[in-house]
Order: C-alpha cells, then structure tokens, then sequence
C-alpha cells in the first residue's frame, strides 16, 4: 500500500502530463485565431487604401494616413509593416495596387515560437481623369 | 479500498494519451475550419471590389447626355478581371487558378432599373453589377471526411449611387 505522499506525487504528474498537453493546445487556438483576425483586419484595411489610392489618383500622403488609421484601428502599429503602391500615380481605368506586409509572432507554450508573415494585397481602379 | 486507488493510478495519463489523437484532430479541424472562413471572407472582399470597380465604371457619354448613370459596356469583363486579381492574394489556398474562378463566375450587369434578380430574388433599383461565384477551397485536413476541397459560394452586388 502506497502512501498519501506518493498519491499526491502521483496526481502532480499526472496534472503536469496533462498541462503539458493541452495548454499548448488552448494557445495554438487562441494564437491562430488571433493571427486570422489580424489578417482580416490588415485585408479590410488595405482595400480601403486601395479604393482610396484609385480615387485620389495614386500613391499619395492621404492614401498612407488613411491606411496607417485602419491598421491602428485594428491593434496593427503601421510603423511595423511594409507598404507597397503601385504604380504610384494611375490614370483613368488603369490598376493600382496596394500591397501590405507584417510580420506576426506565434508563441505557443512548451511547443514553439515562430514568427508568420502576414501578406494582404488589393486591386482597385484609377478613377482620375488626367 | 487500497487497491481501487492503485487501479486509479495512471489512469489520468493514460486517458490524456489515449485522447491525444482526438484532440489533435479537434485542433487541426478547429484550425482549417478557421482557415476556411478566413480565405471565404478574403474572396468575398475580392468580390466587393470587383463589382464597385465594375459599376463604378459607367459611361460617360450617357451621363453627359442624359444625366443618368448606366455601367460601360466592359462592366461584366472589368468585374471579371479584377475578381481575378484581386482573388490572387489567395490564389494558393484555392483548388482552381483566379482566371478560371472569375471565368466561370455568374455576373451581371443590371442596366435598366428597377429589376428583379431571377437568381438570387433581389430587387435593384439602380443599376447594379451582380456576382455570384463557386469558390473552391483546398482543404486538406478535411479529407479525412472526404472532403480535400471546399466549396463555397459567394454574392456581391454593387448599386451605382
């Protein structure tokens, strides 16, 4: 017969077991779905930049402000990704794309720590007649 | 009494092995099935802003003379070819290429208002351009349900104002 002491040993691994196993799993849900919703986010927001970049004829300081508030609206700090205009003036009914880039971190305990680039592209059309 | 708690021992562990596998399964569905939804939402943006380019495209002659807004003649083709650049940004979650998604897409352009959309039972009462489009998505970790490819089905419709 086993002692109270050694029972008590027992549950703690057993509890670390399973801590081990299904925390990882709880923060690879939580992180992954925090990851999808930051892409969206960063998605909506490029094109609204890219309609925007259509309007006003191109890559200008108020297409990059408008984009720099959508992306701080939505927890992404703009001084962080990479932003790409193309090309940086447009004509009537020619494309302009916007693209964006970030990186995001996935931590996912006692598993790993890896970092995910986060790519978001829009086409809109010159609506400026020049 | 003594021996039920040995019988007890390890049986925690055992059974968290034991639900391992499942509960990997429960994470990787958990985690395509948010893929899915993510990818279906990125196409359903495509699709808003190949249509508003598309009725934003209208024709400027008849404006000119009428005062009326009526889509360009190219409005079907325009909203094709930016549903496919546009559907390019998730061209590798996708089971066919942005070309053949868009090709086969349902659009149409609503000159003449008020109409109503056969299709989709809509009422428009300004001139709109319509999309309705099968967006198949790779879906791997569903294949163990026969399902290796996900197929959704996406509407945008965008009124000239």
């Amino acid at each position: 017969m086993r002692s109270p002491q050694s029972e008590a040993g027992t549950a703690t691994l057993e509890t670390t077991l399973m801590i081990v196993v299904l925390v990882p799993i709880l923060f690879a849900i939580l992180q992954f779905g925090d990851t999808f919703h930051r892409w969206l986010a960063q998605d909506a927001a490029t094109v609204h930049a890219a309609r925007y970049a259509g309007e006003v004829g191109g890559d200008t300081p108020e297409v990059r402000q408008l984009l720099g508030d959508s992306l701080r609206g939505a927890g992404i700090d703009p001084d962080r990704v990479t932003v790409q205009i193309e090309p940086a003036r447009v004509g009537w009914r020619e494309p302009i794309r916007v693209t964006v880039r970030s990186d995001v971190t996935v931590a996912i305990p006692f598993v790993l720590t890896t970092t995910f680039p986060l790519r978001s592209s829009a086409v809109a059309r010159g609506e400026v007649e020049r | 009494m003594s021996a039920v708690v040995r019988d007890e021992r390890g049986s925690l562990a055992l059974l968290t092995l034991l639900l391992l596998p499942a509960l990997l399964v429960v994470l990787v569905g958990v985690l395509e099935l948010g893929l899915v939804r993510l990818v279906a939402e990125r196409a359903r943006i495509a699709a808003d802003l190949a249509t508003l380019v598309a009725i934003n495209d209208h024709d400027p002659r008849e404006l000119a003379r009428s005062g009326l807004l009526r889509p360009a003649a190219d409005a079907e083709t325009v909203a094709r070819r930016y549903f496919a650049l546009n559907l390019e940004a998730i061209a590798a979650e996708l089971a066919a290429s942005p070309d053949v998604v868009a090709s086969t897409a349902d659009v149409v352009v609503f000159a003449d208002t008020p109409v109503l959309d056969a299709r989709t039972g809509r009422r428009y009462d300004r001139p709109t351009v319509r999309l309705l489009a099968d967006v198949p998505i790779r879906t791997p970790a569903f294949a163990v349900i026969a399902r290796p490819i996900t197929t959704i089905s996406i509407l945008s419709a965008s009124s000239a104002r």
